[in-house]
């Protein structure tokens, strides 16, 4: 049979393609965790390339006692939770008024909304830097939660926006013929419904937060105040690169992110493929 | 619209004079509608606007950090056109862009067809796929800084000792005929599964019945990828390309930790440029022409871009 032939052979092309991807993918992730737990000397000396053996924890003791990485830690998870607290609140009421009410200037809003998300930090962190500096927010973790929602308000708009407008409307007009008023159909009907929705929306809003550079970088001179990605890439600045607590660094910064995203995968890819593009 | 018959029965309390007027000028959700975008309206005034046209003011100006601006017109812009390692960078920023979203392009396409082949496990597969996409940049960077070692690091390690490929290791980083290159494929390996998980998202819309016609007509599996597939996902590339050129043109984190712009300018691009200008050289004015050079582009590509997302959510 040509079709079952045809058949075999796609499938087999297909595992060999994914297995290649998933290597290149992986390993970079596999040669992190490895190096963390190999000592100095190993490393050096570039034996038990694959495998430490033995197994080193001295890093992870360096990482957590001599340096500031538990303060990176500590900044890191409050910049990134208090900003996605707010892009999530301000984002979900104000996708839900893009996308349901109606109002003048509404499709302008949507617009800019739309636009300034597609507006580059790169062109931005100055002047932010500036006007942090002008409100005394420069050099501390405020100017950062005050930053952050220059990208993460307008993405969880734009992503719920979708999400609510695959909400059929006419749950809302029920509710509403029911006797219940605008704000009640959104909050007891639409809300609910959307819950998968607007956690997908916070956690990519977390994720961005949790891994921004640039304005950490930029806004942040005083060295406990940095956030993860800026303390870790400050440790290379020094001649000898600590690899090893370095990469033990990484692995520690790498969690969190990939621990909510393997528990809640399956909304995050519907939440990106539902709101992020659709054609 | 009109105004839904239910909704006018739901609040008989509104329907007096003044309101009436207001509802018919402002629309009928008007109250709820300005309420819920204020925050939205406030925060893109105050941190995209306003930023935004003091940006435009800056660039022109000559500014030293802690020196108020002086303001000079076009100056900075046309003294950058003449300036070489400027000239350098932007054609720097041009490769890479195109070196990497041509690749994510190609990578992505292949990683949306894979997965939607009959395969098992396909949610495990799409899953382990999509990770470079949602770890921290700054990490994997960090982690090909170290890949890419060249006295201890593992690809020089592979290429010599384990597959013989290499008579000698190579600064991957180091060395100006490798350092483009090395940068770029960072930015693919990044980049790729958001182009995949895109393409898929597409595909899976298309319906069945378009290839079983396809294949009723004798059409083999390149001419169904050619006629049905591609047509298919046509918005959602032209979206997705668009959308990666702006964000591979301002990368700044991978370039930066990988090669601050090194060897010898071989690597510099824009945003870095930008950074070290404005952090490095502390002329502000200046650093903000560099970023905002190419505006005219940008701003076209962003008005095409949104667009096209928008049109694709309208139906």
């Amino acid at each position: 049979m040509r079709g079952r032939a045809a058949g075999v052979v796609e499938r087999t092309v297909a595992y060999a393609v994914l297995t290649t991807l998933a290597i290149l993918v992986l390993f970079p992730f596999y040669w992190m965790t490895v190096t963390s737990f190999k000592s100095e000397e190993q490393m050096r000396s570039l034996v038990s390339m694959f495998w430490p053996k033995p197994f080193a924890t001295e890093n992870y003791g360096q990482l957590l006692t001599k340096t500031e990485f538990t303060s990176w830690y500590g900044n890191s998870v409050f910049v990134a939770v208090s900003s996605t607290l707010l892009a999530t609140a301000v984002g979900t009421l104000g996708a839900y008024a893009l996308a349901r009410l109606k109002f003048l200037g509404r499709g302008f809003m949507a617009s800019a909304t739309l636009i300034t998300y597609l507006v580059p930090p790169s062109i931005l962190f100055i002047p932010l830097y500036k006007q942090m500096q002008a409100l005394g927010m420069a050099n501390s973790l405020s100017g950062l939660i005050a930053a952050y929602p220059s990208f993460t308000v307008p993405f969880v708009t734009w992503l719920l926006m979708g999400y609510f407008e695959s909400i059929p409307e006419e749950l809302e007009e029920a509710a509403m013929i029911d006797g219940a008023t605008r704000f009640g159909a959104f909050y007891r009907i639409v809300l609910p419904l959307s819950a998968p929705g607007v956690l997908a929306a916070g956690l990519y809003a977390f994720t961005q937060a949790w891994n921004e550079f640039l304005y950490a970088l930029v806004f942040i001179t005083d060295g406990r105040l940095r956030t993860l990605p800026v303390g870790l890439a400050s440790f290379i600045t020094g001649d000898v690169y600590g690899w090893g607590y370095l990469m033990s660094g990484a692995v520690l910064t790498t969690l969190p992110v990939i621990a909510a995203y393997i528990y809640l995968q399956k909304y995050m890819v519907d939440g990106l493929t539902a709101g992020g593009v659709k054609g | 619209m009109s105004v839904p018959a239910a909704e006018v029965r739901a609040r008989p309390a509104l329907s007096g004079g003044w309101s009436v007027g207001l509802r018919r000028l402002l629309g009928p959700d008007y109250r709820m509608g300005y309420l819920f975008v204020t925050p939205i309206a406030l925060l893109v005034l105050s941190l995209v606007a306003y930023p935004f046209c003091y940006a435009i003011y800056l660039s022109m100006t000559y500014k030293l950090v802690g020196v108020p601006p002086v303001f000079v017109g076009f100056e900075n812009y046309v003294r950058l056109t003449w300036d070489g390692f400027f000239q350098r960078a932007v054609i720097n920023s041009f490769v890479f862009t195109f070196g990497s979203v041509g690749f994510k392009l190609v990578l992505g396409v292949v990683m949306a067809l894979v997965l939607t082949s009959p395969i098992r496990w396909r949610s495990f597969w799409t899953g382990v796929l999509l990770i470079p996409w949602v770890a921290p940049t700054v990490v994997s960077a960090l982690n090909f800084l170290w890949i890419f070692d060249g006295s201890l690091g593992v690809l020089n390690y592979l290429l010599v000792r384990v597959f013989h490929v290499l008579p000698q290791g190579v600064g991957w980083l180091s060395e100006p005929r490798t350092a483009m290159a090395s940068v770029v494929a960072v930015n693919i390996w990044r980049g790729f599964p958001f182009f995949g998980i895109s393409f898929l998202a597409g595909m899976k819309a298309i319906p069945a019945e378009l290839y079983e016609a396809a294949a009723v007509d004798g059409a083999s599996m390149l001419q169904r990828f050619r006629h049905v597939t591609l047509p298919g996902i046509r918005n959602i590339m032209i979206i997705v390309v668009l959308l990666s050129t702006i964000w591979t043109f301002n990368d700044f984190q991978i370039v930066y930790i990988l090669t601050k712009g090194g060897p010898g300018g071989m690597t510099m691009v824009m945003p870095v440029l930008t950074y070290e200008t404005a952090f490095g050289a502390q002329r502000l004015g200046e650093a903000i022409a560099v970023a905002l050079y190419l505006l005219p582009a940008l701003a076209v590509t962003i008005m095409v871009l949104a667009r096209y997302m928008r049109k694709g959510r309208q139906r």
